[in-house]
Protein backbone atom coordinates (compact mmCIF):
# COMPACT_ATOMS: atom_id res chain seq x y z
CA UNK A 1 0.00 0.00 0.00
CA UNK A 2 0.88 3.69 -0.17
CA UNK A 3 1.37 6.36 2.24
CA UNK A 4 -0.74 9.20 1.10
CA UNK A 5 -1.61 12.74 3.20
CA UNK A 6 -3.97 15.25 1.93
CA UNK A 7 -3.94 18.73 3.58
CA UNK A 8 -8.16 20.30 2.73
CA UNK A 9 -8.74 23.79 3.69
CA UNK A 10 -12.48 23.70 4.51
CA UNK A 11 -14.85 26.78 4.22
CA UNK A 12 -14.42 28.99 7.81
CA UNK A 13 -17.90 29.93 7.67
CA UNK A 14 -19.72 26.40 7.92
CA UNK A 15 -20.95 25.33 11.13
CA UNK A 16 -19.89 22.81 13.61
CA UNK A 17 -22.24 20.36 12.46
CA UNK A 18 -21.44 20.92 8.37
CA UNK A 19 -17.56 21.11 9.54
CA UNK A 20 -17.73 17.29 11.24
CA UNK A 21 -20.10 16.23 7.83
CA UNK A 22 -17.30 17.28 5.36
CA UNK A 23 -14.67 15.73 7.14
CA UNK A 24 -16.83 12.51 7.68
CA UNK A 25 -17.56 12.30 4.69
CA UNK A 26 -13.89 11.94 3.27
CA UNK A 27 -12.66 9.99 6.60
CA UNK A 28 -15.71 7.48 5.45
CA UNK A 29 -14.98 8.01 1.42
CA UNK A 30 -11.10 6.60 2.12
CA UNK A 31 -12.30 3.45 4.20
CA UNK A 32 -14.94 2.72 2.11
CA UNK A 33 -12.28 2.63 -0.98
CA UNK A 34 -10.54 -0.01 0.93
CA UNK A 35 -7.70 2.85 2.63
CA UNK A 36 -6.66 3.01 6.25
CA UNK A 37 -6.88 5.62 7.86
CA UNK A 38 -3.46 6.22 9.71
CA UNK A 39 -4.79 9.93 11.48
CA UNK A 40 -6.24 12.97 10.99
CA UNK A 41 -4.84 16.22 12.18
CA UNK A 42 -7.19 19.47 12.60
CA UNK A 43 -5.63 22.53 12.83
CA UNK A 44 -8.43 24.90 13.37
CA UNK A 45 -8.82 28.12 11.89
CA UNK A 46 -5.89 29.42 10.41
CA UNK A 47 -4.76 32.71 8.07
CA UNK A 48 -4.21 31.77 4.79
CA UNK A 49 -1.22 33.35 2.64
CA UNK A 50 -3.17 34.66 0.16
CA UNK A 51 -7.18 34.85 -0.79
CA UNK A 52 -8.68 31.39 -1.38
CA UNK A 53 -11.82 31.98 -3.29
CA UNK A 54 -12.09 35.36 -1.43
CA UNK A 55 -11.82 34.00 1.73
CA UNK A 56 -8.36 35.14 4.21
CA UNK A 57 -8.77 32.14 6.55
CA UNK A 58 -9.73 28.39 6.47
CA UNK A 59 -10.01 25.30 8.53
CA UNK A 60 -6.70 23.23 7.74
CA UNK A 61 -7.03 19.34 8.19
CA UNK A 62 -4.53 16.90 7.57
CA UNK A 63 -5.74 13.47 6.67
CA UNK A 64 -2.63 10.51 7.00
CA UNK A 65 -3.75 7.39 5.14
CA UNK A 66 -2.74 4.51 3.25
CA UNK A 67 -4.08 2.64 0.13
CA UNK A 68 -3.77 1.42 -3.53
CA UNK A 69 -2.96 3.36 -6.06
CA UNK A 70 -6.24 5.22 -7.62
CA UNK A 71 -7.46 5.94 -4.13
CA UNK A 72 -6.06 9.67 -4.54
CA UNK A 73 -7.50 10.31 -7.92
CA UNK A 74 -11.36 9.08 -6.65
CA UNK A 75 -10.68 10.87 -3.40
CA UNK A 76 -9.43 14.39 -5.20
CA UNK A 77 -12.18 13.95 -7.85
CA UNK A 78 -15.02 14.51 -4.70
CA UNK A 79 -12.53 17.40 -2.74
CA UNK A 80 -13.22 19.21 -6.31
CA UNK A 81 -16.65 19.02 -6.26
CA UNK A 82 -17.26 19.80 -2.93
CA UNK A 83 -17.99 23.19 -2.58
CA UNK A 84 -16.98 23.43 1.45
CA UNK A 85 -13.61 22.44 0.24
CA UNK A 86 -11.54 25.48 -0.61
CA UNK A 87 -8.67 23.99 -1.95
CA UNK A 88 -6.59 20.61 -1.56
CA UNK A 89 -2.88 18.92 -1.72
CA UNK A 90 -2.07 15.13 -1.82
CA UNK A 91 1.38 14.25 -1.13
CA UNK A 92 2.74 10.70 -1.57
CA UNK A 93 5.08 9.85 1.51
CA UNK A 94 5.79 6.35 0.16
CA UNK A 95 5.58 3.47 -2.33
CA UNK A 96 5.41 0.41 0.36
CA UNK A 97 4.14 0.53 3.77
CA UNK A 98 2.52 -1.51 5.74
CA UNK A 99 -0.88 0.25 7.17
CA UNK A 100 -0.94 -1.40 10.58
CA UNK A 101 2.86 -0.40 11.18
CA UNK A 102 2.19 2.75 10.83
CA UNK A 103 -0.99 3.01 13.56
CA UNK A 104 0.92 1.68 16.13
CA UNK A 105 3.55 3.74 15.32
CA UNK A 106 1.11 6.90 15.94
CA UNK A 107 -0.40 5.16 18.83
CA UNK A 108 2.79 5.41 20.64
CA UNK A 109 3.72 8.67 19.62
CA UNK A 110 0.51 10.07 21.00
CA UNK A 111 1.23 8.51 24.09
CA UNK A 112 4.24 9.69 24.59
CA UNK A 113 3.14 13.32 23.74
CA UNK A 114 0.34 12.63 26.40
CA UNK A 115 3.23 11.46 29.13
CA UNK A 116 5.32 14.64 28.54
CA UNK A 117 2.25 17.03 28.93
CA UNK A 118 1.73 15.32 32.15
CA UNK A 119 5.61 15.36 33.23
CA UNK A 120 5.73 19.02 30.78
CA UNK A 121 4.37 21.27 33.76
CA UNK A 122 6.21 19.51 36.94
CA UNK A 123 9.32 19.62 35.38
CA UNK A 124 9.03 23.81 35.22
CA UNK A 125 8.06 23.91 38.53
CA UNK A 126 10.88 22.40 39.95
CA UNK A 127 13.06 24.24 37.60
CA UNK A 128 12.04 27.40 39.23
CA UNK A 129 11.99 26.32 42.56
CA UNK A 130 15.77 25.80 42.43
CA UNK A 131 16.05 29.09 41.03
CA UNK A 132 14.00 30.69 43.99
CA UNK A 133 15.69 28.96 46.82
CA UNK A 134 18.84 26.57 47.82
CA UNK A 135 16.56 24.25 49.94
CA UNK A 136 14.29 23.12 47.22
CA UNK A 137 17.31 21.61 45.46
CA UNK A 138 17.18 18.11 47.50
CA UNK A 139 13.41 18.03 46.79
CA UNK A 140 13.87 18.02 42.99
CA UNK A 141 16.51 15.69 43.36
CA UNK A 142 14.44 13.07 44.65
CA UNK A 143 11.65 13.57 42.54
CA UNK B 1 44.82 44.14 -11.67
CA UNK B 2 46.45 41.19 -10.42
CA UNK B 3 46.10 43.17 -7.16
CA UNK B 4 42.37 43.29 -7.40
CA UNK B 5 41.89 39.69 -8.22
CA UNK B 6 43.64 38.60 -4.98
CA UNK B 7 41.71 40.89 -2.92
CA UNK B 8 38.08 38.92 -4.10
CA UNK B 9 39.52 35.98 -3.27
CA UNK B 10 40.66 37.24 0.46
CA UNK B 11 37.14 38.15 1.11
CA UNK B 12 36.03 34.88 -0.16
CA UNK B 13 33.85 33.33 3.29
CA UNK B 14 32.51 29.88 3.20
CA UNK B 15 28.99 29.81 4.05
CA UNK B 16 27.66 26.50 5.93
CA UNK B 17 24.96 24.44 5.12
CA UNK B 18 22.38 25.20 7.90
CA UNK B 19 20.09 21.90 7.01
CA UNK B 20 23.43 19.78 7.41
CA UNK B 21 25.00 21.41 10.64
CA UNK B 22 22.03 21.19 12.35
CA UNK B 23 20.44 17.69 12.01
CA UNK B 24 16.98 18.91 14.19
CA UNK B 25 16.02 21.36 11.69
CA UNK B 26 13.84 19.23 9.35
CA UNK B 27 12.67 20.36 5.80
CA UNK B 28 8.96 20.30 5.90
CA UNK B 29 6.07 21.90 3.74
CA UNK B 30 4.07 22.03 7.09
CA UNK B 31 6.37 23.96 8.71
CA UNK B 32 6.35 27.16 6.98
CA UNK B 33 8.59 29.06 10.16
CA UNK B 34 11.47 27.26 8.91
CA UNK B 35 10.74 27.91 4.99
CA UNK B 36 9.85 31.40 5.65
CA UNK B 37 13.47 31.68 6.89
CA UNK B 38 14.85 30.80 3.33
CA UNK B 39 12.42 33.50 1.85
CA UNK B 40 12.58 36.79 0.92
CA UNK B 41 10.26 39.62 2.11
CA UNK B 42 8.82 39.28 -1.31
CA UNK B 43 8.59 35.41 -1.18
CA UNK B 44 11.11 34.40 -3.66
CA UNK B 45 13.16 31.36 -2.85
CA UNK B 46 16.92 33.06 -1.23
CA UNK B 47 19.42 31.03 -3.96
CA UNK B 48 22.17 28.76 -3.00
CA UNK B 49 24.94 31.42 -3.37
CA UNK B 50 23.44 33.43 -0.79
CA UNK B 51 22.05 31.13 1.70
CA UNK B 52 25.12 29.12 1.66
CA UNK B 53 22.59 25.31 1.58
CA UNK B 54 24.17 22.06 0.23
CA UNK B 55 22.98 21.02 -2.94
CA UNK B 56 20.88 18.55 -1.56
CA UNK B 57 18.92 19.99 0.58
CA UNK B 58 18.24 23.51 -1.74
CA UNK B 59 16.66 20.66 -3.73
CA UNK B 60 14.08 19.75 -0.87
CA UNK B 61 13.71 23.06 0.46
CA UNK B 62 12.42 24.19 -3.14
CA UNK B 63 9.96 21.71 -3.49
CA UNK B 64 8.90 22.27 0.10
CA UNK B 65 8.37 26.01 -0.37
CA UNK B 66 6.53 24.99 -3.38
CA UNK B 67 4.62 22.63 -2.21
CA UNK B 68 3.50 25.75 1.04
CA UNK B 69 2.73 28.34 -1.74
CA UNK B 70 0.00 25.51 -3.21
CA UNK B 71 -1.66 25.19 -0.21
CA UNK B 72 -1.39 28.88 0.97
CA UNK B 73 1.34 28.06 4.09
CA UNK B 74 3.25 30.49 1.89
CA UNK B 75 2.51 33.53 -0.03
CA UNK B 76 3.60 32.97 -4.00
CA UNK B 77 3.98 37.07 -3.62
CA UNK B 78 3.49 39.60 -1.49
CA UNK B 79 2.01 42.46 -3.44
CA UNK B 80 -1.81 43.05 -2.24
CA UNK B 81 -3.67 44.64 -5.13
CA UNK B 82 -7.54 45.38 -4.09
Amino acid sequence: MRHYETILIVNPTLGEEDYRETLNKFTNMIEKQKGVLVKVEEWGSQKLAYDVKKFEKGFFVLMDYCGMPGLTAEIERDLKLDERVLKYQTVKLADKVDPQELILKEREAKEKAAREEVQGPESTETVQEEEQTDSTEEVSSDG
Amino acid sequence: MADRGRRKVTYHRRKICRFCADSSLIIDYKDPRTLRMFTTERGKIIPRRISGNCAKHQRMLTVAIKRARKIAFLPYTTSKLK
